[in-house]
């Protein structure tokens, strides 16, 4: 029997690394172990220099690390979908001994999460050392429970939006001309189809994804004990420069306010082109409580209903009958 | 730029990076893929009985990759931010293995503690993944086990139904199966089933086709006809060393026949074990919707009994 044994790839991309003259890390660091004595990654991504941006789409998160991005030292990793990999509610029915990701092996998966991010960010971003890495992942929120139990030391952000304005998006952006069904093709014709021939239910569906992926990220937040914050897209909204510098503040991570002042204003929504904006486009409103005009009444109903928990949490107003 | 550099170093005479003492060597892992339905609890339970091997029974890891890799994010395969994106490959693909790895050696000790062990990993569900699998694991073994699709999607429909084995399962798990297309709509979940069909058996074909190692196919068909047969073709195939003995012990064993006779029939995990049950359980439009969406898988598997 042949027992010649394969190598490991990152150790193969460790040696990549020094045949290449980059600076190497060691992410086999064991949970919740730092990878080196003082806590800190060899070179690359230290993983407490991560910072998470979990939710769900059109929460402005595209925006939001926009702006992460241009600090100097500051990068993002725009949507690894790692999350979506390792999300638990897929698996709810597969709960004995054997499946993967059964409970009494933890230890050992968890440090599998960790060393697939980690390698991945590694290999992405060799020249971040010592910098901050955001990781943009509101598609991947699913899995921010078990990415944050991972990798405990990272930053996290709970990035959140109104559910009616989020959902109201959403439907702008699936209806037919609309960016998302332009950008999908096939696949954006089929959720064309529902949006423009039962928008009721297409706002249903989306309204249960809200409360799937934010109440994931939720639970996630509750959970970490970490450095974290909760952004709202209003609040960035209306003073983006004073919301920045509180989460930053929260996180940890210094940053001058020059530096933030002037990434604030290269991706201010009036310095986006007119012609850039509008119905249909990714860049549609950025006006707080516009579902007001874009959702009907029994759509408004339909988000509030199944987002109680959340909306009620994050945005206390009250339904919109109450609010007149 | 990644893989250049690896030949760089290859080139330069460095030994490989060498595994963990003491953990899974991949070797000796045996892998079960094609579809729910086509006897892999019984394959996989012949070869658990036999001394020196361990039986993982479906990990889902495949389906874990897969899923993201192939269907939620298949359109961003070239992406270089996606976790699995091409350009990375070979480095997410070492994580799979090393996932796979310490996973096995963490529940199979004591298959890891020695060279001439096995595990044979039982993963039909997880198929969707084999390709990514038996990449990242190129020395592993394999087995492709196949029925007709007719069959497995007879098979589906019968579990699927109002009060069946598949219902205990989920009451054992603290949950009510909620009501099955099998019962409301029969035809669309026939349909959907030889999709299922289709992504697992098509993957895992794949896989079978391009990997290099020990690997061997097996119809559940020739399982059933000759089934101490077909086992040794299994054995000698991947180059397992085996007592025939031992192997037709285990054979009898878990032979159809000796199951007990409450144990059987419509709505229990064991049905029928008829090949061409299809026939009875079937209508003829639910198996032509089964071979339309599966006719290549069908001809390819099949040839003979496609054309009859």
């Amino acid at each position: 029997m042949s027992v010649f044994r394969y190598p490991t790839l990152s150790g193969v991309a460790r040696r990549v690394r020094a045949v290449l003259g980059l600076e190497t890390g060691d992410t086999r660091g064991a949970l919740p172990e730092p990878t080196s004595a003082d806590g800190h990654s060899a070179g690359g991504v230290a993983p407490e220099n991560m910072i998470w941006i979990f939710g769900t789409g059109r929460t402005g998160s595209t925006w939001l690390a926009a702006m992460m991005e241009e600090p100097e030292g500051h990068d993002v990793w725009f949507e690894p979908r790692v999350g979506t990999v390792f999300d638990p509610q897929r698996f709810q029915r597969h709960g004995g001994k054997h499946f993967i990701l059964a409970s009494q092996y933890k230890d050992v998966w968890l440090r599998s999460i960790r060393n697939f991010i980690l390698d991945g960010a590694n290999a992405r971003f060799p020249e971040l050392d010592g910098g901050y890495l955001a990781v943009k992942e509101p598609g991947g929120s699913v899995g921010a429970g078990l990415i944050m139990e991972a990798l405990p030391e990272s930053g996290m952000v709970l990035l959140i939006r109104d559910p009616r304005d989020v959902v109201a998006s959403w439907l702008d952006a699936t209806r037919k001309g609309g960016w998302q069904t332009r950008r999908r093709g096939e696949g954006g014709r089929r959720a064309e189809s529902l949006a423009e021939t039962n928008p009721n239910a297409f706002v249903r569906r989306h309204a249960y994804a809200y409360l799937q992926h934010v109440g994931s990220a939720r639970r996630a937040y509750e959970a970490h004990e970490g450095r974290k914050v909760v952004v709202r897209y209003e609040d960035l909204r209306a003073d983006t420069l004073g919301t920045m510098k509180r989460m930053y503040g929260e996180l940890d991570v210094p940053v001058g306010e020059a530096q933030l002042a002037k990434a604030v204003e290269k991706h201010s929504w009036e310095n986006i082109p007119e012609e850039e904006k509008g119905q249909g486009k990714f860049y549609r409103k950025a006006t707080p409580e516009a579902w007001r005009e874009d959702l009907t009444r029994r759509q408004v109903k339909t988000v509030e209903r199944i987002t109680a928990p959340l909306l009620e949490e994050f945005y206390p107003k009250g339904p919109a009958e109450q609010q007149g | 730029m990644i893989r250049d550099a690896w030949r760089k170093v290859r080139s330069r005479g460095m030994p490989p990076a060498g595994e963990e003492t003491g953990s899974m060597l991949p070797e000796n892992l045996i892998w079960v893929f094609g579809t729910a339905r086509t006897g892999s609890s019984w394959l996989s339970a012949i070869m658990g009985e036999i001394g020196g091997y361990s039986r993982w029974h479906e990990p889902l890891v495949g389906h874990l990759f897969g899923n993201l890799y192939y269907e939620r994010a298949g359109h961003r395969s070239e992406d270089e931010h996606f976790i699995l994106g091409g350009r990375y490959r070979y480095l997410w693909l070492d994580t799979l293995r090393r996932f796979v790895l310490d996973s096995a050696a963490a529940r199979f000790p004591e298959v890891a503690a020695k060279e001439e062990g096995y595990l044979i990993i039982k993963e039909p569900q997880g198929s969707m993944g084999a390709p990514l699998l038996m990449e990242a694991l190129p020395e592993s073994r394999m087995i492709l086990l196949v029925r007709d699709p007719r069959d497995v999607v007879a098979s589906n429909l019968d579990a699927h139904k109002k009060g069946t084995w598949t219902a205990d399962l989920m009451r054992k798990g603290g949950k009510e199966k909620p009501p099955s297309l099998a019962e409301s709509r029969p035809d669309a979940f026939v349909r959907g089933q030889a999709r299922r069909y289709v992504r697992d058996v098509g993957n895992a074909k794949k896989a079978y086709d391009a990997h290099r190692g020990l690997k061997v196919l097996v119809r559940y068909e020739d399982l059933r006809a000759n089934t101490l047969e077909s086992m040794k073709r299994i054995y000698s195939a991947l180059e397992i060393p085996v007592e025939e003995a031992e192997l037709a012990r285990s054979v009898e064993k878990n032979a159809w026949e000796n199951i007990p006779a409450e144990q059987k029939g419509e709505g229990k995990f064991h049905r029928k074990a008829k090949p061409g049950g299809w026939r009875e359980d079937l209508t003829p439009e639910q198996a032509e919707i089964v071979e339309g969406v599966a006719g290549s898988l069908l001809r390819e598997l099949y040839p003979v009994r496609s054309t009859a």
